[in-house]
């Protein structure tokens, strides 16, 4: 039991990074007021670019850093559409996933299904690694997992809740002409916390694929991008919540492979839905069950509408 | 100096002067990129002219890239009246070659018959695909944008499984595909079936409800001023349900239209982003059921250069790269749009005082 337990977080804290980092990118855009639907399409691009950026380099941290240097730069090009020129926040979005899943797939062509022989691999730290189930979980995996569900989202808690630039941001999210009113510099926190948002996501595409798949392959993202935009409504906007919310739906796809590796009589493919069915009743139940907890949990005010001064 | 200020509105002429030049900032790019992987941008241009409006194929390609498109651009068309987005075209399509399917494969019965059953089908089953985002979006207030698209991957998933299980082609044992289905959507120009003057004409009447009914006047008048409707006592919920389980039904049919005109079996991955591209249609619509023709139109033609582009080495998603380039470069048109130059402020405050 303690073994079958083990197990699953194991796969479940190694799946869910990947949400856990794109989701709290995401969270930071749309703190700041701004919808990034291109997750899905900066997290595909970052997976290519990190696998490319493996290959030719010999080290998996180089990709890590390409792939956070293109999200970010994709994400730029985002806000440069959706923030400075206050284009439609949904259309950019969109765009950019488009752009994003093409490029991707038409610069990572040549190394489309090769197995990649740098990875990041399991490093346990001592003494952390050796307690009983979450050893194993969080510290006996690749230096990438703890970071992620300990060490970030208690950073970007800090800078949210309890620093005067957090409060400035929240503002620029909740109440821009405010902000704006104060001295707060609106666009710039919008455009630069975009293009922080942009590299998470990067980031969560080089985890993928330098150690979740760990492959490059066309479609390989599937959805992932757009149940990390979903799970930062579930969690609030909140960092601890967002980063937990992908360790949950880590869980559902972990129970979906020990079915399949169990010879569950469930076809694969209906296995496969878990994550996306376990998403959307997520973002449901909680609204309908529990009415009260719409007003805490509300999204901020400003978000995605573009900011104005004109029009205060 | 000439100052520039934002204006609520939108002039016609503005948004078209401004597309024409985001499409030719894109042509530009794209044509820069190509030129710059050492391919010759001249020759290329001369084969996707003849690949498209140059020869009989290309035309008759066009068109049944069309047909999906009017219908999923028409589909988010209708949603976006009301205000909403509904991004799950591509899983409604889907649901509705699913339901086309189910009844061309396992109902016997002349054509003329069985025909209208597959559309009913479709749209029944594109309708039920819907109806958890619509009452959680009349009901609870939950962004549809993220639950319809999650459903695509779901059927996505399912039509998979049904292609490659339950109803798996049992006789040719082609992949990931079912039978064939013998029903077919007549044919009406070489490959183009009779489904493409169909779709024109389901844009057509679906402009003429939104134009000239009362339904279609409080449609939208909700989404323009939701505040003002309620106020006028319009029946907001019934009008979102209503509109979101129509889009439901227009994405299906595509899904009908591709199976009974095209496919004729259904095929995993047979959506081919037709629904994503729906939202293209729709925005380069700006809301109008009858411009989504000559917008579906534009996106066959990308489309269409795309398999030119094929041929040429590229990977077959570098279409959907340019796609979006499009698409984020018409967005910011559409908001430049509404700039106009207007007198300089100061002058006339300075006259004032004077």
């Amino acid at each position: 039991m303690i073994m079958l337990l083990t197990g699953l977080l194991t796969t479940a804290a190694l799946a869910g990074g990947v949400l856990s980092l794109a989701a709290l990118g995401e969270a930071l855009a749309e703190r700041v007021g701004v919808t990034d639907l291109g997750v899905e399409g900066l997290m595909s691009i970052g997976a290519a670019t990190a696998a490319l950026a493996a290959l030719a380099s010999g080290s998996p941290w180089v990709g890590l850093l390409a792939a956070i240097c293109v999200g970010a730069a994709g994400a730029a090009a985002f806000a440069f559409a959706a923030v400075v020129m206050r284009a439609n926040q949904v259309l950019c979005g969109l765009a950019t996933t488009f752009l994003g899943l093409g490029l991707s797939a038409t610069i990572g062509h040549s190394v489309a299904g090769l197995p990649l022989p740098v990875t990041f691999t399991p490093t346990p730290i001592p003494l952390l690694s050796s307690i009983p189930v979450i050893g194993p979980a969080f510290f006996g995996q690749n230096l990438l997992v703890f970071p992620i569900y300990l060490v970030l989202p208690a950073l970007l808690h800090i800078l949210l809740f309890h620093t005067r630039h957090g409060l400035n941001m929240r503002a620029v999210g909740e109440n821009p002409a405010a902000a704006d009113a104060v001295g707060v510099p609106v666009q710039a926190i919008r455009f630069w916390y975009t293009v922080v948002g942009g590299a998470f996501a990067g980031a969560a595409g080089a985890y993928l694929s330098l150690a979740v798949i760990p492959s490059w392959s066309e479609g390989m993202v599937s959805g992932r991008g757009w149940i990390a935009v979903a799970l930062v409504i579930f969690s609030g906007y909140r960092p601890f919540n967002a980063a937990g919310a992908g360790l949950l739906f880590g869980l559902i796809s972990a129970i979906g492979f020990l079915g399949q590796a169990r010879g569950w009589p469930i076809a694969a493919p209906v296995l496969n839905m878990l994550p996306y069915l376990g998403t959307l009743a997520f973002i449901i139940l909680p609204v309908v069950l529990w009415k009260r907890m719409r007003r805490a949990m509300a999204a901020p005010a400003a978000l995605g509408a573009p900011y104005y001064r004109s029009v205060r | 100096m000439t100052r520039f200020q934002r204006f609520p509105t939108a002039p016609a002429r503005l948004v078209l002067a401004w597309r024409a030049a985001a499409l030719v900032a894109a042509a530009l790019i794209v044509g820069v990129l190509l030129a710059l992987s050492g391919r010759d941008v001249f020759v290329l241009g001369e084969l996707v002219l003849h690949s498209t409006v140059g020869s009989r194929f290309g035309l008759e390609d066009l068109a049944l890239f069309m047909t999906p498109l009017v219908l999923t651009g028409a589909a988010v068309t209708v949603t976006s009246r009301i205000g909403l987005w509904n991004i799950g075209g591509e899983g409604q399509f889907y649901l509705g070659a699913i339901g086309a399917a189910g009844v061309g494969l396992y109902l016997p019965g002349p054509q003329i018959v069985v025909l209208p059953l597959m559309a009913l089908a479709a749209i029944a089953c594109g309708m039920a695909w819907i109806i958890v985002p619509t009452l959680a979006r009349a009901y609870a207030g939950v962004s549809e944008i993220i639950t319809t698209l999650l459903l695509n991957f779901v059927a996505g998933l399912l039509t998979y499984w049904l292609a490659t299980g339950p109803w798996r082609d049992r006789v040719t044992g082609a992949l990931a595909s079912s039978g064939r289905i013998s029903d077919a959507i007549p044919e009406l120009w070489g490959v183009v079936h009779w489904g493409f003057p169909l779709s024109l004409a389901i844009a057509a009447g679906l402009a003429a409800i939104m134009t000239w009914t009362g339904w279609g006047y409080e449609v939208r008048v909700s989404g323009a001023n939701p505040g003002a409707a309620r106020y006028a006592g319009m029946p907001m919920r019934g009008r979102v349900i209503a509109v979101m389980l129509l889009s439901g039904a227009l994405a299906a049919l595509a899904g009908m239209f591709e199976v009974a005109g095209t496919v004729h079996r259904l095929q995993g991955g047979m959506a081919d982003n037709f629904g994503y591209l729906g939202i293209v249609v729709a925005v380069l619509a700006r809301r109008s059921c009858l411009a989504v023709i000559p917008a579906a139109l534009l996106m066959a033609l990308i489309l269409d250069a795309g398999i030119v582009l094929q041929t040429q080495q590229l990977a077959a998603t570098a279409v959907l790269a340019i796609t979006g380039l499009v698409l984020l470069l018409i967005a910011i048109g559409d908001e430049l749009a509404h700039y106009r130059p207007v007198a300089p402020a100061s002058s006339t405050r300075s006259g004032v005082a004077a």
